[in-house]
């Protein structure tokens, strides 16, 4: 089946391959990076693309749990010691993720990917204007995205609901973008929700330029986020998440409803999870 | 180890081994192709096909409990014509059988869908789903009254010559008067069980944790009341027994087998490791070989 959108990425076969933990830490309150040696995945995974990671060899949890690359090393980069190594940023949530927190450097570790349907870059050669958008974790959705274009102009808004969840703002300092932040609380930034910081910097995105849009983070953000963009010059794309069963397709357990005609529920894992907005039904 | 010392018939069908994966939980086959090679398979389920395309339950549509899984898909399709044009051509490629699921509203549906099904290239079975509700008699479930269930298979006997299989659901008082009356409808063998009605409630949100509210229950959970309902139905019928629910790796379709089935089906498995079939298949070839074991139909029902 096409994807909602139309778009045709470039495809590689998902590999089910072991991995070696080459690191598991702790970077502030309930978030951590997970480092794995798995050079088939890091070699061809592309920004907002996935991977479906088997957390135990026991039945708990039982299913795999999806995630996205934060940050991957292709075995060709300079980087000796993180060649062939993808990191993922997980945020210790529930029995699952409590069971990722306690892997060991070494842990042989079952991964699926790469999968999904990632970003669609602007069309090339593009002087465009990026803007990206991530609620809580989401950020490192689209993280890889900016690494990928640096040499645009980036504009990045990152919200979460206390300081301790604004996660990725010293790797964005790194690059080449002006950064926005918002916590519910007050506690760092503009007081309110990442969507309420980007309207109050909406003066910034005239209406005679064009600007490429990418967000992840919870529905209900991406939800507020739809409302606030729907004028022509505002080309958006959001990676969803979603429970998901299998990552790749069999099941249909992770479905979203689209404006597809014939088919408006869309799994999120095969032709997403990336969407573009108008794609999304988000009534 | 000869080759045919895993050949399994069912039906007209004969399978090069015992190992089947289940409808709706193996996409329309090239799904995993990418992980392995599907002609070692004893047979591929397609997924469940209506006559109408469906468009499934509203997500959430999944829901992981402990060992389980709830699932309320909606048995999403793109109805029979779509499927004959769009998804058989892949399935006649492989060098295994199609077993074509299938599920109606009413007596007619099934009819037709069977009808409709009879003499297409590439089909060797029918997987009869009768735990949908009949809407003109009320919403009763055909699978859950031996009566209907006796008419409805005879009826759906007489229009088609493929092997007839009906998926028996385990939400039922006695499985084996189910079992009974199929048999005598006339169908060729019996896959059980289907999942269990389930739900799961979110105490914080006060929401249930599936948007249909009720789901099925499938995964290792429910696999030792699936083995007593598959040994059950195994003393009342003489047609064989496909048996499924929660089978996850060799040891637990080798239990099955010794239950009474003559064949297994894997679903949830699949979802958790693509390989799990064919890793399968190796697990039970090296059981066979352990005990010095010549042919797997020797393993049918030998418990106790």
């Amino acid at each position: 089946m096409p994807s909602s959108s139309g778009r045709t990425s470039k495809r590689f076969m998902p590999f089910q391959i072991d991995g070696t933990v080459v690191q598991n830490r702790q970077i502030k309150s309930v978030y951590f990076i997970l480092g794995i040696h798995c050079p088939p995945i890091a070699n061809l995974i592309q920004p907002g693309q996935f991977i479906m990671l088997k957390i135990s060899e026991d039945h708990s949890p039982l299913l795999r749990r999806p995630f996205s690359v934060y940050k991957t090393y292709p075995e060709n980069h300079p980087a000796k010691e993180k060649r062939g190594c993808l990191f993922i940023c997980y945020k210790e949530v529930g029995k699952g993720t409590h069971k990722m927190t306690t892997l060991q450097k070494g842990k042989i570790l079952n991964l699926i990917g790469p999968l999904g349907n990632g970003f669609t870059p602007p069309p090339l050669p593009s002087s465009a204007n990026i803007i990206l958008i991530g609620g809580g974790v989401g950020i490192v959705s689209v993280y890889p995205f900016a690494e990928a274009f640096n040499h645009l102009k980036l504009f990045v808004f990152i919200g979460g609901k206390t300081k301790k969840d604004i996660l990725c703002v010293e790797d964005f300092k790194k690059l080449n973008s002006k950064i926005f932040v918002s916590t519910e609380n007050g506690s760092l930034g503009f007081r309110g929700t990442v969507v309420d910081l980007f309207l109050s910097q909406r003066k910034i995105f005239t209406e005679d330029k064009k600007y490429y849009l990418y967000a992840c983070g919870p529905m209900p953000m991406l939800k507020a986020l739809a409302g606030k963009i729907k004028s022509r010059n505002f080309i958006a794309q959001a990676s969803l998440e979603a429970r998901m069963g299998c990552g790749f397709g069999a099941c249909w357990g992770c479905v979203i409803k689209t404006n597809h005609s014939q088919t408006p529920y869309q799994r999120v894992c095969k032709e997403g999870p990336v969407f573009s907005f108008k794609d999304i039904c988000w009534d | 180890m000869r080759n045919n010392n895993l050949r399994i018939k069912i039906g007209k069908m004969v399978l090069k081994n015992p190992v089947i994966v289940s409808s709706g939980t193996f996409g329309f086959g090239e799904e995993f192709e990418d992980f392995f090679d599907l002609n070692q398979l004893g047979a591929v389920v397609s997924k469940g096909i209506s006559l109408k395309p469906m468009v499934g339950n509203p997500p959430p549509r999944i829901f992981e409990t402990e060992g389980g899984l709830i699932n309320s898909i909606g048995l999403q399709n793109p109805g029979l014509q779509e499927f004959i044009r769009n998804k058989l051509p892949y399935y006649r490629r492989l060098k295994t059988h199609l077993i074509v699921n299938i599920f109606g509203n009413t007596q007619t549906e099934y009819i037709e869908l069977a009808k409709r099904l009879e003499g297409v290239r590439g089909i060797s079975g029918l997987e009869m789903n009768i735990s949908c509700p009949n809407i003109k008699k009320g919403g009763i479930v055909f699978g859950s009254d031996p009566r209907m269930a006796f008419h409805l298979i005879r009826k759906v006997r007489k229009a088609t010559t493929s092997t007839l299989i009906v998926k028996l659901s385990p939400n039922v008082t006695d499985i084996a008067s189910i079992a009974k009356s199929v048999e005598e409808g006339g169908a060729d063998a019996v896959s059980l069980v289907n999942t269990f009605k389930a739900m799961a409630i979110n105490i914080h949100s006060k929401k249930p944790e599936v948007g249909n509210i009720i789901g099925g229950l499938s995964g290792p959970a429910i696999k030792p009341i699936a083995l007593r309902m598959v040994w059950e139905a195994h003393q009342a019928i003489k047609i064989p027994i496909i048996g499924m629910g929660g089978i996850m790796k060799a040891e637990d379709a080798i239990e099955f087998i010794l239950a009474g089935a003559s064949a297994i089906q894997m679903g949830t498995a699949n979802l958790i490791n693509p390989r799990a079939a064919i890793e399968t298949i190796q697990g039970i070839k090296k059981y066979l070989v352990q005990n010095k074991i010549d042919r797997i139909q020797t393993l049918i029902g030998a418990f106790g």
